[in-house]
Formats: structure tokens, C-alpha cells, sequence
């Protein structure tokens, strides 16, 4: 199976669970950014839909195997679930839930639509903003590069830097907002 | 014997070379080429991954190399979360 294959199952089958969702992670952040390799196809998903993930993780159940424990990241405490292709190569399904947190609701909130060749077909992403603010407020090291990337790519310049500004503030990342900044030499 | 690129000024101007290419490719291709590229080089990765596990495995067996890589990702997911998940959520104060 290759990447996109498995990346048109999980949002078909997120589309057929009736739940809002948009695709978070490498495939975001390469998107507005440089593009690199991952294993991995990661979604952020509502929970308005009364058990929608569950129903997406029993539509996926013939190629995706999802660990019976849930996992909570230690900086947003935000719930994930963890799968894992059944078949080679081992790709791995991460989805997060949405829950009560202001910039998990306002990224949400902002998704975009875009159409994606390889997939013959629409999906939503998050704004290069949204991903340069979870990018900072994850930050490790993979993190902290592709918010860069995204930054360089993109430009400040063309970027709504007060709304990033102003989410790093609140998370207390605009030390590492300026680090990264600082690590793009003059481009022109 | 030393070279140029002991030099951490010289170092540094030819990674930022580098990086200003990357930036300069990325900034051509469109959105669409970009998520393209995403799933190209994750398909690439595998496949060179694959290789390297049947390699060092010194085997033909692709599913032997398949097990191998699954054992390889497995070990990296440990290391890079680390202290990033847990299994339990503190109550709140």
C-alpha cells in the first residue's frame, strides 16, 4: 500500500463516519512548507458527531490495527488514538480529538479545503498559521523545523504574523517563535 | 590538515546556501505539488528502508525486511515520544 492509498481510506471513511476533520501533521505542514517523509497520516477530528471516531476506527479496521488505549499528550492533555497499518509498509494513524482548548477550537474552526491530485479529491487542512502555532507549541526538534519551513516558505511577510503572535504569547512560545525567525538567513 | 569548512563562518554560509535552495524549490511548486511531494518521498523513504532492512538482514525475504522496518519504527516512536504520551490524564487540582 502507498501513502495516499491509505490517506484516501482514513478520509473517506472519516467522511462516511459523518465527522469534521483535517489533516494535521507532515502532511500540513509540508503543504505550506518543505516537503519530507513521514510515516504517518494524523487527523484532527470533532467530536461533535455523537461516537464518530469510533465508527471511523471500525470503517478503518481492515487496514488500520488501533491500539485499545487511549494516549494523552503531556502538553494539551488532548486525547489520541494510535493505529497502525496491518499491511507493509507500517504507516501509522494517529487521530486527535478536538476538545475545549481556544487554539485547538480556532484552528479547527479556520480549516481549509484543498484539492490534492494524488488523492483525486478535496481535503482540509489547517492555515499555515495554525500549523506554525502547533508546530511551536508541540515543539520538538521535527516541530520546531517545519514551523521554519513553513515561516521561510510562506513568508512572514504574507503571513498573518499578528495571529501567530498573538497564540504564542498565550502559549508561551514566542521565545521559540523568534528562535526559529532568526534561523532563516535573507532568502533574496 | 584542515578544511574550509572547519571554519564555522564558511559552514555556516554553505548550510544556509543549502537552505535557501530548499526554500527557493519549495516556493515553486504549488500547494498540490508540495502534498504531492509529501507522499512521493514518504513512499521513497519506505521503499529505502525496506532495502537497508533486507540488507542488513542479508535476505531476499521482503516480508523478513517489512518486520524488521516495523521493528526499526517502533524503536523510533519510542525514542521520539518519550515523556510526550501517557496513558493516564492527572485529575485536575
Amino acid at each position: 500500500m502507498r501513502l495516499e492509498e491509505l490517506a484516501l481510506k482514513v478520509i473517506e471513511s472519516a467522511e462516511a463516519a459523518g465527522i469534521d476533520f483535517m489533516a494535521v501533521g507532515a502532511i500540513a505542514a509540508g503543504a505550506y512548507g518543505v516537503p519530507r517523509s513521514t510515516r504517518d497520516v494524523d487527523l484532527l477530528v470533532s467530536i461533535e458527531a455523537p461516537g464518530g471516531v469510533e465508527r471511523l476506527a471500525a470503517a478503518l479496521a481492515p487496514w488500520v490495527e488501533f491500539d485499545p488505549q487511549i494516549v494523552f499528550d503531556t502538553i494539551t492533555w488532548g486525547r489520541r488514538h494510535v493505529g497502525r497499518s496491518r499491511a507493509a509498509p507500517p504507516f501509522k494513524i494517529e487521530i486527535f480529538e478536538t476538545f475545549p482548548d481556544p487554539f485547538v477550537q480556532s484552528e479547527f474552526s479556520r480549516r481549509r479545503q484543498v484539492f490534492v491530485p494524488m488523492l483525486n479529491r478535496c481535503t482540509w487542512l489547517p492555515t499555515p498559521e495554525d500549523v506554525i502555532v502547533q508546530k511551536l507549541r508541540w515543539g520538538r526538534s521535527k516541530d520546531l523545523d517545519d514551523a521554519r519551513d513553513v515561516l521561510a516558505v510562506q513568508g512572514p511577510e504574507s503571513l498573518d504574523m499578528r495571529y501567530v503572535e498573538e497564540w504564542c504569547a498565550l502559549h508561551g512560545t514566542g521565545e521559540r517563535l523568534r528562535k526559529v525567525l532568526a534561523e532563516i538567513p535573507p532568502l533574496d | 590538515m584542515t578544511h574550509r569548512l572547519d571554519a564555522p563562518a564558511a559552514l555556516r554560509a554553505l548550510q544556509n546556501d543549502i537552505y535557501r535552495e530548499q526554500i527557493r524549490r519549495a516556493r515553486q511548486l504549488t500547494i498540490q505539488q508540495r502534498l504531492n511531494d509529501v507522499f512521493d518521498l514518504s513512499n521513497h523513504m519506505f521503499g529505502m528502508m525496506l532495502g537497508g532492512a533486507m540488507h542488513r538482514l542479508n535476505t531476499r525475504d521482503e516480508a523478513a525486511g517489512w518486520v524488521e522496518v516495523r521493528r526499526w519504527m517502533g524503536r523510533m516512536d519510542r525514542a521520539r515520544d518519550h515523556g510526550f504520551y501517557r496513558s493516564d490524564k492527572p485529575t485536575a487540582p
